[in-house]
């Protein structure tokens, strides 16, 4: 009722391989977009660049680990090292007179390099040894960070970030930064939905199923995972740019630690591998669930007037998330996406299917 | 039905009306946006409790200019977006002083009050060329840079040696991230000013071994360690240093040393032990002695009773006193209500002002938010500590100088 499939006939290849099949996909997918489009407008500005906007950037980023873990299947634990290589080096580009178009494509390709570069090493191991690989790349960029002020900006390794300005225009607005996040959030979006139909995405997913099966096939297995890395570190660049850009304002190693590569994993995890509704809600579980716990159980404690020590109502929210995410990957440990996916397939057939019982 | 949709419409209005009344009597609110789950739980707890004792404190006492004070606190578990967050939904609530006790998170804060001009204190943690006022007019890191306070240090061991360093070898034992490497430059000015040997000695972090470290230190043979580290990590310090045979009295500590980490060191272990610290530690000062006798002994403290006996607490008393003695100040000059604008100013009025003998004495100035810096080094004796020296505040002009080549770089 919800997914009309009446009249949804696919005859040829180029119609089968639509991106949304169903139109009513379809429309949600305008909806949520034209939402989107009007949050500025519909939404006050606390939330728009204390949620939002914070949550479209983490999820282009989590998208881009989604790529590299979701779809070729490599375990990347040094997510954040490379946003950093991205944010340092597009920071960096902006500060020395780049204009910010290509100060983001300087980061962005930085860590497509540096990314790929630790690709080709640990791309000889697979599995947790690939795991473990990434996780070193995450100490050396903490230590290299931590280790060498002219990259980190002095003795309290903050580096300022100069004003955006895209197009010849300063952005300086909360709305105007809400945007650059929204159409960056957008692209990675429209990457990944052409992804999965695309030669690579196959190859990726047949790489990531077993990948010397998918070398008999005739897929390079080691060019694609290497491509993989690259792309996803590209995206995981930009994003780490963007973010410090337009959130965080200056850039401090904290920012991408060995617990943001952990929490990015989380994020995707969560949400679903392969799954890009899925990444969405997965970085809005992670990221912004302790906050609003937070604030629903210190509001609620005090409206009830309960004598709560501080520490106790700092620990409760985080009890209360972690309880979260076991309850959700316990119902469902293909993760959000998938729990969409189980509504959304039952409400396809609704309510017909229930004659039948 | 009809009835009670009376009774709901009556306590409805109520519920309107009293919110109404908050509105006007809009109470001075300090938004402490701290991490309480992960990082700074050392001391985060001690401080949060004694900004709400002093906070109960002043209300029973009337509250500031006939208005109550409040005190909000908010857990941000040392992540940077969740720090902007509260930073955003408090200062949307009108409250304009701000304190996170993190370095990240005030790092990811400073730039967002800067541009929004809200009151960002940040004693002993962020970046500390943040005292220049000229540069952050919004940011106030009342208390010691550790800079200064490393500075201090050195002229204690001057002190020691009767002014000739030329044949002294003082090691600096850090955790190896940029809280512990922040004092090195200016120790290695200090040490080509002074003549002394200046060794370096980095702890990897988490700090839980340090068995190289303090081997390599009996080998150099320092005559004196400043240490800068936190928590567990001087424990560690303290077994390696009795393994190794190196008296305790050669440690200094920065600030970060408390209660806890005596008892876990051993109290007659930790004789000699020497810390940096610009507040009085132990139970006898007068404003906690007020909160007892006031608050504790009713029944009406804010958490448990051991806390305050943690020299935290002092500094979470001291670095409050002068967040609401600002805003006294402010009420008694430009009235009520308090604003962003008339705080400030007020903050910049404090002079030569201790919190009755609780602190080193501060004057904060519109170059100088960092009222002076001064501390002073203590020593442990079994059962408290004794002061080897005054407040002091030596070395001001190598400080400054490392203080301005730092924050002229600030919005290039």
């Amino acid at each position: 009722m919800f997914y009309r499939l009446s009249g949804v006939h696919h005859a040829n290849y180029v119609s089968d391989s639509r991106i949304f099949k169903v139109p009513a996909d379809r429309n949600l997918a305008i909806f949520v977009f034209l939402f989107g489009l009007a949050a500025p407008f519909l939404l006050p500005s606390l939330y728009l660049n204390s949620y939002m906007l914070p949550w479209l950037i983490w999820t282009a980023a989590a998208l881009g680990l989604n790529l590299v873990t979701g779809w070729a299947g490599q375990l990347h634990l040094g997510y954040a090292a490379v946003m950093a290589v991205g944010a340092y080096s597009a920071i960096h580009a902006a500060r020395f007179g780049v204009p910010w178009e290509f100060a983001l494509i300087i980061g962005g390709l930085a860590s497509s390099v540096i990314g790929s570069l630790f690709a080709f090493a640990a791309l000889r191991v697979k599995g947790l040894y690939l795991a473990l690989t990434t996780l070193a790349m995450q100490f050396v960029m903490d230590w290299v960070l931590t280790h060498s002020p002219a990259i980190s900006g002095g003795s309290h390794a903050s580096l300022q970030s100069p004003t955006l300005a895209l197009l010849g225009q300063d952005i300086t607005s909360d709305t105007g930064y809400y945007y650059v996040a929204f159409g960056w959030c957008l692209l990675v979006t429209i990457f990944m939905l052409n992804l999965k139909r695309t030669g690579l995405g196959r190859a990726l997913v047949a790489v990531r199923e077993k990948d010397f099966a998918a070398a008999i096939l005739g897929v390079n297995s080691f060019y694609y995972k290497i491509l993989a890395f690259a792309a996803s570190s590209f995206i995981a660049g930009v994003s780490g740019a963007l973010l410090v850009a337009t959130f965080f304002f200056l850039a401090a190693p904290e920012q991408f630690s060995v617990a943001v590569s952990i929490q990015v994993l989380a994020m995707v995890i969560v949400g679903g591998l392969g799954s890009i509704i899925g990444s969405y809600l997965g970085v809005a579980l992670i990221l912004l669930v302790p906050g609003l716990v937070n604030g629903i159980v210190a509001g609620g404690s005090q409206s009830l007037g309960m004598q709560i020590n501080v520490e106790t109502l700092a620990h409760i929210p985080n009890a209360v998330y972690g309880a979260l995410i076991v309850i959700i990957l316990l119902i469902e440990p293909l993760g959000l996406g998938k729990l969409y996916g189980n509504i959304r397939d039952y409400l396809m057939v609704w309510p017909f299917d229930q004659l039948r019982k | 039905m009809r009835q009670l949709t009376k009774v709901l419409t009556v306590i409805s209005m109520m519920g309107g009306l009293t919110a109404g009344a908050q509105v006007l009597a809009e109470p001075f609110k300090v938004g402490v946006c701290y991490d309480l789950s992960k990082a700074y739980t050392f001391a985060t707890p001690q401080v949060s409790q004694a900004a709400l004792d002093l906070a109960k404190l002043i209300n029973k006492k009337g509250g500031i200019g006939g208005e109550p004070v409040e005190v909000i606190v908010r857990d941000h578990g040392n992540e940077p977006q969740r720090g902007i967050e509260c930073y955003s939904k408090l200062s949307r609530e009108g409250v304009f002083v701000f304190d996170t006790l993190s370095t990240p998170v005030s790092l990811a804060i400073l730039p967002r009050a800067m541009a929004d001009g809200r009151v960002l204190m940040q004693s002993l943690v962020g970046r500390g060329d943040a005292v220049d006022g000229t540069v952050f007019d919004w940011v106030y890191p009342v208390g010691p840079t550790y800079w200064g306070q490393a500075a201090n240090d050195v002229a204690y061991i001057k002190q020691l040696h009767d002014g000739d360093m030329s044949d002294v070898k003082v090691g600096f034992v850090y955790f190896d991230y940029p809280f512990g490497q922040e004092p090195i430059e200016i120790l290695q000015t200090l040490s080509e000013k002074e003549g002394f040997e200046l060794d370096l000695y980095p702890v990897p972090l988490p700090g839980s071994d340090q068995a190289g470290v303090w081997s390599k230190v009996r080998r150099d043979k320092p005559d004196h360690l400043i240490v800068w580290m936190l928590g567990g990590a001087h424990v560690v310090a303290s077994k390696e240093m009795q393994r190794n045979r190196i008296p305790m009295e050669k440690y200094i500590s920065v600030n970060w040393l408390n209660e806890v980490d005596i008892a876990n060191i051993g109290n007659e272990a930790a004789i000699g032990l020497k810390r940096g610290t610009n507040v009085v530690g132990g139970p006898d000062v007068a404003l906690r002695q007020e909160i007892m006798a006031e608050l504790y002994d009713n029944g009406e403290g804010s958490g448990p009773l051991e806390k305050t006996e943690d020299v935290f607490y002092n500094t979470g008393l001291a670095m409050y006193s002068i967040v609401f003695e600002a805003a006294r100040r402010a009420a008694e000059t430009d009235g009520l209500p308090i604003t962003a604008v008339s705080y400030k100013a007020a903050l910049e009025t404090l002079e030569d002002y201790d919190a009755n003998g609780l602190m080193a004495p501060i004057t904060v100035t519109a170059d100088d938010h960092g009222g002076g810096g001064k501390t002073r080094i203590e020593m442990w004796d079994g059962e408290s500590w004794v002061p080897q020296t005054d407040w002091i505040s030596e070395y001001s002009d190598v400080v400054w100088d490392v203080v301005k080549e730092s924050s002229s770089k600030y919005g290039e």
